[in-house]
């Protein structure tokens, strides 16, 4: 469905044709030397599919598959040397071993992030390099001879054949995993933890351990290429865990296409493939690679992956004559976009959407859907005291608290940065429906209130009790998982995904698995699903397949909305949901906000007092920190601290 | 004097470390683009003389100011055709890593040409101050290192009084802070970036030259001088061009006196340690975060 990921399925294609496609080629070619390059390359395809995991779609970008790698190979061959252990034996063993120092080594490692991460696993193969050329009893700067081959045949063609299929074993188990994790809910999540952490945290994704699991997985993965290098190769020399190699395999993972597994496959094999091309290549292989993957990268930041997405894409467009027409032409057909077939089709779609092009805002209908039902005509509706309304919610939230108390108290809140105090004692409370206006001038200290409930900031002072019990030292995701969902000021959507995935992030059930479970079974279709319905009942269902960039800002911040709804929060907090959109679109916000106040407690921040006032049934005003008003829209309109605040007379 | 001597080998190493790092740092303000193949550009600079001086015969300064040529006409060109399609053109590629590989395919391509036309031997370019180290009681100082230190003094006061007090200066400085920014009140952030760019090739090709007679090169010196000057910018944050010198000095000191005192065997191996467990343990103070969200 998107050129980038291509969820849909079940992740079997990849893997099966890796291992018919290796299979073949090592059947009949396995003696020869191409074939002997192939089961190389399959070596490297190992760790390069982990990092396609790892790097492409996570960023979270770790320079430590060489030093892995070399741990593998090193690994396989003292078992082999000193214990005389069969290579097929050693292993498994090693993959335990590997797994166990990558997971001590992450819990460190992984609390950092971005660049961090990078620059302080850039020092592992440079660590690893200075130790492995001194340590006599590795070979040193010589190497370490195998004596044991990773096929025990008794003759020199059943080693080679046997080790090869063992090889493409190996590599399909690989792309098996790897490909599962990616189409399951946990890929999504990873997707969006590789985009932004702090809006994957917000939607509940916990975000150390699931990178801690892809530093382990990758490593895992380095190990197993390692293991399969040793055993084919007999010799492990110390260049493998030299940075150089691991640029190596960075290369191969960017020409490939950093964000396909079968992508990083073939880069896999085009680099090996070009190594042994001619002599002249050989010789002069770093200009060779420098050019090819300048090359690569300026035709497609995808990579070859990318290439071919886009000619099929094109040829797909010329055959059927309605590949990438652009919006116009086509009307929505089910589940494949028009937009995300291919790159050309976005770019359209860009550049319309920067136009202001009237035909996607026309899409964007007042909100029917069957929430609706007649009451969203009532602006404030939503009295909690409402028999029926109270009733429909106690339904879907069976957790609602008992009459009376108050859903969300936050007491005497106080919050510095650095000597400047952003909030002074503030204490608000909120019954568990209702809509609830936030204002206040600029710096008032609006949004960093909103994060102390959300749980991004911490106080310094005071208590957030929801449902009586105080969550003020939870971290985001927990705040999450226990009913409060928000949007940020400014958009913060995944692009390159549709509409409809972008809303399932909020409404996945992954949050507690781990990456491992994900492998036998995905429960992506079910997010999909409730995403589906809180995106028709805000009337958005047309848009669910468009790619999220390809939107109007009204557009976007109503699938943000939507991204909020899905969970059911018991608490929605709304930052500036307003702001950027013109005064119609502002109309069709106001309403759709008092539908959502019949089922849930929003809280709003925003600097239109218009809207504010029109639908909030109480409103706080905040100013350097303090709460200075406290009161219904008509006492908002008469305040006098209020005019002189905030209307500037 | 064991301690003496090796801080001056330390700060003589450091210095080159600490020009590279601002290369590296000032550039990225400027382009948001963090450059791998500076130290390349040095390892052209040292071999290129050697090779047009020792081999074809020119004089040395010929010699020296045809391979600067060469330099700026080489960097010139990749800016207008590959940075402008891969930064400029339609497919903007968007992100500090996708960028990265660029110059990181860029490092690799200079390697191998300068393996194709230099050959894989260790070479240098000819020292430009002939003699003896000089003896100040027990304190040896190499000559080359002298004039190492001098440039790195040099670049860096050249640099520190363009940024503080030229207007052109304070536009690279617009530049980085908001790119879209500095467009909008007239600044050509492209042109900033070519002659940065540019500039920042040539220096790391006299450095090349300058510092050769003391480690000699090969084709693959340039990746690793790249590398931890690289590894300095970021201790500076990456866009601290003052942060990213003091800690390329203090790179160049920690491996002398580790070199010197823990193992010769072992010494960078400790050393690549020590930096790491710094980045773990305080990644918000050396500024890493900001330098990833901004």
């Amino acid at each position: 469905m998107n050129r980038v990921a291509g969820l849909r399925g079940m992740g079997l294609g990849p893997t099966a044709l890796v291992l018919v496609a290796g299979a073949a080629i090592v059947l009949i070619w396995g003696q020869e030397y191409a074939g002997s390059v192939f089961v190389l390359s399959a070596c490297y395809a190992i760790v390069t599919a982990g990092m396609a995991v790892q790097i492409g779609f996570s960023q979270q970008i770790a320079f430590s598959q060489s030093v892995f790698m070399g741990a593998g190979a090193y690994g396989v061959a003292l078992l082999n040397g000193n214990l005389g252990m069969s290579v097929l034996e050693a292993t498994p063993l090693v993959m335990i071993g590997a797994g166990i120092a990558a997971f001590a080594l992450g819990v460190v490692v992984t609390r950092a992030s971005g660049l961090a991460l990078a620059v302080a696993t850039l020092m592992l193969p440079l660590i690893a390099v200075g130790y492995v050329t001194s340590a006599s009893y590795l070979g040193g700067a010589v190497g370490q001879p195998l004596t044991g081959t990773l096929w025990p045949g008794d003759s020199q063609a059943s080693v080679a054949v046997g080790g090869g299929l063992v090889v493409v074993a190996f590599l399909a188990i690989a792309v098996f995993v790897a490909s599962r994790v990616l189409r399951s809910d946990i890929g999504l999540e990873l997707f969006v933890l590789g985009v932004d952490e702090r809006t994957a945290a917000a939607m509940g994704v916990r975000t150390p351990r699931r990178k801690l699991e892809l530093f382990v997985l990758g490593c895992v993965f380095a190990s197993l290429g390692g293991a399969a290098y040793a055993g084919t190769q007999q010799f492990v020399p110390e260049t493998i865990v030299d940075p150089t190699a691991e640029l190596a395999l960075l290369i191969m993972l960017f020409i490939g296409g950093r964000r396909s597994i079968i992508g990083a496959v073939v880069g896999a094999l085009v680099i090996q493939y070009l190594q042994g091309a001619s002599s002249w290549v050989s010789v002069n292989i770093l200009v060779v690679e420098g050019v090819v993957l300048t090359v690569v990268l300026l035709v497609d930041a995808e990579g070859l992956a990318g290439i071919a997405t886009a000619a099929v894409a094109w040829l797909r467009g010329r055959l059927g004559g309605s590949g990438a027409g652009g919006p116009s032409t086509r009307s929505h057909s089910g589940s494949r976009g028009p937009l995300t077939r291919s790159i050309r089709g976005w770019r359209a779609i860009d550049r319309q959407a920067t136009r202001g092009s009237g035909a996607i805002d026309a899409e964007l209908s007042v909100p029917e859907g069957p929430a609706t039902r007649g009451e969203a005509a009532v602006p404030r509706g939503s009295d909690a005291s409402d028999p029926a309304l109270d009733q429909r919610d106690g339904a879907s939230a069976p957790l609602s608290p008992a009459r009376g108390q108050a859903l969300l108290e936050v007491r005497g809140i106080g919050k510095e940065y650095g000597g400047l105090t952003v909030l002074d004692d503030v204490s608000i409370s909120l019954p568990s429906h209702g809509l609830f206006g936030l204002c206040g001038p600029n710096g008032a200290g609006k949004s960093t209130l909103l994060n102390v409930i959300g749980g991004s900031v911490r106080a310094e002072r005071g208590q957030v009790l929801l449902n009586g019990t105080d969550i003020g030292r939870r971290p985001p995701h927990e705040r999450f998982d226990l009913g409060i969902s928000r949007t940020f000021q400014a958009v913060h959507l995944v692009k390159g995904r549709t509409v409809l995935d972008n809303v399932a992030v909020s409404c996945l059930a992954s949050h507690h698995a781990s990456i491992i479970t994900r492998i036998t079974r995905s429960r992506l279709a079910d997010a999909r699903a409730k995403a589906a319905t809180a995106l028709r009942d805000l009337g958005l269902a047309d848009i669910q397949d468009r790619e999220v960039s390809s939107l109007t800002l009204e557009a976007q911040r109503m699938v943000e909305l939507a991204r909020a709804m899905a969970p059911e929060p018991r608490l929605l907090l709304l930052d500036e949901p307003a702001s950027g959109l013109s005064e119609e679109q502002r109309q069709r916000l106001a309403v759709t906000l008092s539908q959502l106040a019949a089922r849930t407690c929003v809280l709003l921040v925003e600097h239109d007092l218009d809207l504010v006032a029109q639908v909030s049934e109480r409103i706080f005003v905040l100013s350097q920190g303090r709460l200075v008003f406290d009161g219904d829209p008509e006492g908002f309109r008469a305040s006098p601290v209020v005019t002189s605040l905030l209307v500037g007379l | 004097m064991k301690l003496g001597n090796l801080i001056i080998a330390g700060v003589v190493t450091g210095s080159i470390y600490a020009t590279f790092a601002v290369c590296v740092a000032v550039w990225y303000r400027v382009s948001n683009i963090l450059n791998l193949a500076v130290g390349d550009f040095a390892m052209v600079g040292a071999l290129c003389v050697d090779s047009l001086y020792r081999v074809r015969g020119l004089p040395l300064w010929a010699a020296i100011i045809t391979t600067l040529l060469i330099v700026s006409v080489f960097a010139w060109l990749y800016d207008i055709i590959v940075l402008r399609l891969a930064v400029d053109g339609r497919g903007r590629a968007e992100g500090i890593v996708l960028t990265f590989f660029f110059t990181f395919a860029l490092s690799f391509f200079i390697d191998g040409v300068a393996k194709m036309a230099f050959g894989s031997d260790v070479h240098a370019a000819p020292a430009l101050w002939n003699g003896a180290s000089i003896a100040v009681a027990d304190l040896h100082v190499a000559r080359a290192g002298i004039l190492v230190l001098a440039c790195a003094l040099l670049i860096g006061g050249l640099f520190w009084v363009y940024i503080r007090f030229t207007l052109g200066g304070k536009a690279l400085e617009a530049s980085g802070e908001n790119a879209l920014g500095a467009r909008i009140v007239g600044i050509d952030t492209r042109r900033y970036r070519r002659w940065i760019f540019v500039g920042t090739a040539v220096i790391a090709a006299v450095f090349g030259i300058v510092e050769s007679p003391i480690t000699g090169y090969t084709y693959l010196s340039g990746a690793t001088i790249s590398l931890t000057g690289f590894l300095a910018a970021a201790y500076g944050g990456f866009r601290k061009p003052g942060r990213a010198l003091l800690a390329g000095l203090f790179i160049g000191v920690l491996e002398a006196l580790l070199g010197g005192y823990v193992s010769a065997e072992y010494g960078t191996t400790v050393m690549y340690a020590i930096l790491a467990a710094l980045v773990l343990a305080w990644p918000r103070g050396l500024g890493f975060e900001s330098a990833v969200s901004g």
